[in-house]
């Protein structure tokens, strides 16, 4: 039992062991990256004064700003809006995205693995672009499908993108490959022969898909609903671009406002913004208590596990064609919107004759301009690859203290890291903002700072990559190494470090991929010197350059491919010297 | 009763196709446990879900009940729900969100019953399998054992024309294993259902069948009753796939027609045994094959019995029966002696294996 008493760290014969030391590290990183940033939203509410100005840190608090939000009017139909603009996007993605998991996982329609691949491929690109796309697409002055009704009908401004139905659409669609990813795991994990032995009683299809197919499936639909909500409520690019002129605005816009512009209310920010965090978390206990439901769900599975695909017949070309056009509503329109305007000069209408202004100005332009452009890109990248590589360090030691360790206090690590999931992206931004003007530590204006905001707001998922594969490794491995005698650190790395590759590497892209595009944070704590990719995007779109804007966009996709690309084949290269 | 003629079913994926079922027939008659039995991938399941509707045949029929349901020359496909068969998974595919109870009247609610009698007959069919008294428990509360007596009960509720089993004790331990495989025998005796069962395990399909059909590679090697299919193959894939056997290659010198045994040279000797196809000559390739259990030590010569001059090498304690390596000149064979035979490494024993138990089959 001597290994079972070492591995409880605190009662070992060393006083100080390395497992303590890093454990108490660890506690320290997570309690200032998450913590100590929502105490300070919290705090800044319930006071008069800024942070950092003097009176600040007493313990004088007042609700001074809770009433002065309740009473304004903006206030509660930010809140209308912001509910009812999540509500119709979380029903817009859900049924896209169901439709498409149904159609790739369980039918037999033709090209389904390019179908998946193209919606989840749509996650590289960041949301900025696509929102500014669809504006180019359909605005009711400079859309292009406008221009062409006009051409055709002589009606102006037949689609107009600046509306709530305009946002919901984009936002909706941008939400489909969310939707997609999270349903096709689900409809993955049942198991097919619990609608066969309905079918074998004698039930048909309709009686088999009302009283099992549904029923089991109603907590993952219950889940995924309600995290599409979630993602909606703190979504920033739609309302920000699209919004103001469609005058619905919504608490993240609103919260970024009334930091940023004049007139700049902090103490009013801070109230929408715990507004936002209550909804939240509120959601998010939900949203486990469905998961947990769940999972009781879960019964013995044969080792005949094969998923049956609905043989759709002649149909199979209908929903072939449909889930084409909604990968190319999604994907598609936006992006050769983009190419196409790219290669337009200014002040050009975009419906002019392709061929008659043609140019590769806009490219031009940008490389001209390096500092402008292309030290943001530089800026994105470091950001990206820093990030990841720092969030899935923490993340490792979290997931192996909590799972592998029985050192007391290790469910914090656990709740800690996890609870950032909770705070909106525009929270966190301001969080952090307010956080650094009391904090004596000169990173503001810096890429530091984004990074340390970008640490937090990845720790939880990056932690739900790295989990996954921790609980798949049996304890046993570990134990079989200590047995040889060799030290604890070493262990880690040279045990479980290898065998959490997948999940590491997995992690590690989707961090990467997400802190490149990420905009609302960058946005909130973004000076001079530290610009990244998104906030310059938003910078053109401020200056109306549309076509600028365009070649920027295309040279982000075109980078971020190749990022992608690269990583994927160093990991490969990595794979196969592992098995040799 | 189920009828099913020159089944074929090929799966067919990219990289290549796959012929699961090739010209598969045979006849369950009313109230028999008919079992197919063979390796994996031998097409044993396939043949199931063809018959159960789950997989649609490329060519073939299948009648159920004196009805056709497959007739694929005539194009006749009857879906599954149509067949009125019951059907035990083995993954058990109870229903989680619903109750012990609520999964076996499931079965029932098609059958345009009243509640009070929709009741009654589920708790029936759960009597049969001894869980009356869980009828109000969520189906995932129960253990592996009693889930698989939930998916019984819910296959028998409706009264279906057949059963079918699916490997249904492959998730379970051994001992559970032993008990459930008595139970469903005598279950299926009792209420005379026709049944079709799918198993890899031998010993399984030899306790539980009225006959056993052995299949390999998509096809049917051989079918007979469990003691013939053991005691009598007529394929060498089925003696060494049931039970244990020595098998002993050499060539046929004379048949006698009379009693139907062959005597084979092979390279421990000359060797008699039945010729169990009839159709081997002399001058063949033959194989002979011994069960491990049927060599006795004996000392002088039995008239009707072959003896093998054996050499102890290594004894393995098995608790009920002591396994014996041997070796008769240099041919390696297995012995299975009885625990009160002192059979000790190094020494020399006289066995008998009689005319009766050895068996010469026309090699694979």
């Amino acid at each position: 039992m001597s290994v079972v008493s070492e591995t409880s760290g605190f009662r070992g014969r060393r006083p100080l062991n390395w497992r303590a030391i890093a454990f108490a590290i660890l506690v320290l990183i997570l309690l200032y990256q998450v913590a100590v940033p929502l105490l300070m939203v919290a705090w800044t509410s319930f006071k008069t004064m800024r942070p950092g100005e003097p009176g600040f840190l007493d313990l004088a608090l007042s609700l001074s700003n809770y009433v002065r939000a309740f009473a304004e009017p903006r206030f509660w139909s930010a809140t209308q809006n912001t509910i009812s603009f999540s509500l119709a996007s979380s029903a817009l993605a859900f049924v896209l995205g169901a439709f498409l998991a149904w159609v790739v996982d369980r039918t037999d329609t033709p090209l389904a693995r390019l179908i998946g691949l193209l919606t989840l491929g749509r996650i590289i690109i960041p949301g900025i672009l696509i929102t500014v796309s669809w504006i180019l697409v359909a605005s009711p002055t400079i859309g292009l499908f406008n221009g062409i009704v006009f051409a055709v009908t002589g009606v102006k401004g037949f689609f107009n993108i600046y509306s709530f139905g305009g946002m919901v659409w984009v936002h909706g669609l941008e939400m489909v490959p969310l939707a997609y990813l999270l349903l096709s795991a689900a409809f993955q994990a049942m198991d097919p022969r619990l609608e066969e032995a309905s079918v074998m009683t004698g039930a048909g299809i309709w009686r088999t898909l009302r009283r099992v197919t549904f029923p089991l499936a109603a907590p993952a639909v219950g889940a995924t609903l309600l995290l599409l909500f979630i993602t909606t409520i703190e979504t920033f690019e739609v309302p920000l671009l699209m919004g103001g002129r469609a005058g619905v605005p919504v608490y993240a816009t609103e919260i970024y406002l009334k930091t940023s512009r004049t007139p700049i209310d902090w103490g009013i920010a801070s109230t929408y913004a715990m507004a936002l965090m209550v909804v939240s978390i509120g959601l998010l206990a939900l949203y486990f208590r469905l998961l947990r439901h769940g999972e009781r769900y879960q019964t013995v599975t044969g080792k005949d596990f094969r998923p049956r695909r609905v043989e759709l017949g002649p149909w199979k070309y209908v929903t072939c064609a449909l889930s084409l056009a909604i990968v190319l509503l999604t994907t598609g329109v936006p992006f050769l919107m983009m190419l196409y305007a790219s290669f337009l000069p200014d002040f050009v209408p975009l419906t002019a004759d392709p061929f008659e202004y043609f140019t590769f100005a806009n490219y031009t332009t940008l490389f001209s301009e390096s500092e402008y452009a292309l030290d943001p890109l530089l800026n994105s990248t470091l950001l990206g690859i820093g990030t990841a590589t720092v969030v899935m360090l923490i993340v490792s030691a979290i997931a192996y203290f909590v799972h592998k360790t029985r050192i007391p206090g290790r469910k914090a690590l656990d709740v800690l890291a996890f609870a950032a999931i909770a705070v909106p992206s525009v929270v966190l931004g301001a969080a952090f903002l307010w956080l650094y003007l009391l904090v004596p530590v000169p990173i503001l204006g810096t890429l530091f700072i984004i990074g340390l905001a970008y640490v937090t707001k990845y720790l939880p998922f990056a932690l739900r990559f790295v989990t996954t594969s921790m609980v798949q490794i049996h304890s046993e491995l570990e134990e079989a190494a200590q047995v040889t005698g060799a030290p604890g650190w070493k262990n880690f790395l040279r045990i479980y470090l290898p065998l959490l590759k997948p999940g590491l590497m997995a992690g590690w892209f989707w961090v990467m991929v997400h802190a490149y595009r990420e905009l609302t944070i960058a946005l909130m704590l973004v000076r001079a010197h530290n610009r990244t990719a998104a906030t310059v995007i938003f910078d053109l779109w401020e200056n109306g350059s549309f076509q600028e804007l365009s070649a920027f966009g295309v040279l982000i996709f075109g980078l971020l491919i190749a990022l992608v690309a690269a990583s994927h084949a160093i990991s490969r290269r990595y794979g196969i010297r592992e098995q040799v | 009763m189920i009828v099913v003629e020159r089944l074929t079913k090929t799966f067919a994926s990219k990289a290549e196709r796959v012929a699961a079922v090739q010209d598969v027939s045979f006849e369950a008659k009313a109230g028999e446990m008919v079992t197919l039995l063979g390796p994996s991938g031998c097409g044993k399941t396939t043949t199931l879900r063809l018959v159960a509707g789950l997989e649609r045949a490329d060519a073939g029929t299948i009648a159920i009940g004196g009805r056709a349901v497959v007739d694929r020359a005539a194009d006749l496909f009857e879906p599954p729900h149509q067949r009125d068969l019951g059907m035990v998974f083995q993954s058990y595919a109870i229903w989680p969100h619903m109750t012990v109870l609520e999964n076996v009247a499931y079965a029932l609610e098609g059958k345009r019953l009243g509640r009070d009698e929709v009741r009654k007959r589920a708790l029936a069919a759960l009597a049969t399998v001894q869980l009356e008294g869980f009828a109000d428990r969520p189906a995932p509360r129960l253990s592996g054992g009693q889930q698989q007596r939930v998916a019984i009960a819910r296959a028998l509720a409706g009264e279906p024309k057949a059963l079918l089993f699916d490997e249904p004790l492959s998730n379970l331990d051994a001992k559970l294993r032993g008990e459930m495989r008595g139970e469903i025998k005598r279950l299926q005796r009792r209420i005379g259902v026709t049944s079709l069962y799918v198993t890899h395990d031998q010993a399984e399909a030899l306790a539980i069948s009225d006959w056993i059909l052995v299949m390999r590679d998509g096809r049917i090697v051989e079918r007979g009753r469990p003691e013939d299919i053991y005691r009598r193959p007529r394929a060498v894939f089925t003696a060494r796939f049931i039970g244990d056997a020595n098998l002993i290659a050499g060539r046929i010198h004379e048949i006698d027609r009379a009693t139907g045994r062959a005597a084979v040279d092979t390279e421990i000797g000359r060797l008699i045994g039945v010729d169990t196809n009839g159709t081997l000559r002399p001058g063949d390739p033959a194989m002979v094959s011994i069960r491990p259990e049927d060599l006795t030590p004996v000392a002088g010569a039995p008239g009707d019995a072959n003896i093998l001059k054996a050499v102890v090498t290594d004894t393995v304690f098995a608790g009920a029966a002591i396994e014996a390596e041997i070796e008769v000149g240099k041919t390696p064979l297995r012995w299975l002696a009885r625990r009160d035979v002192a059979a000790k490494s190094g020494e020399a024993v006289d066995l008998a294996v009689g005319f009766d138990a050895a068996v010469v089959l026309p090699p694979e």
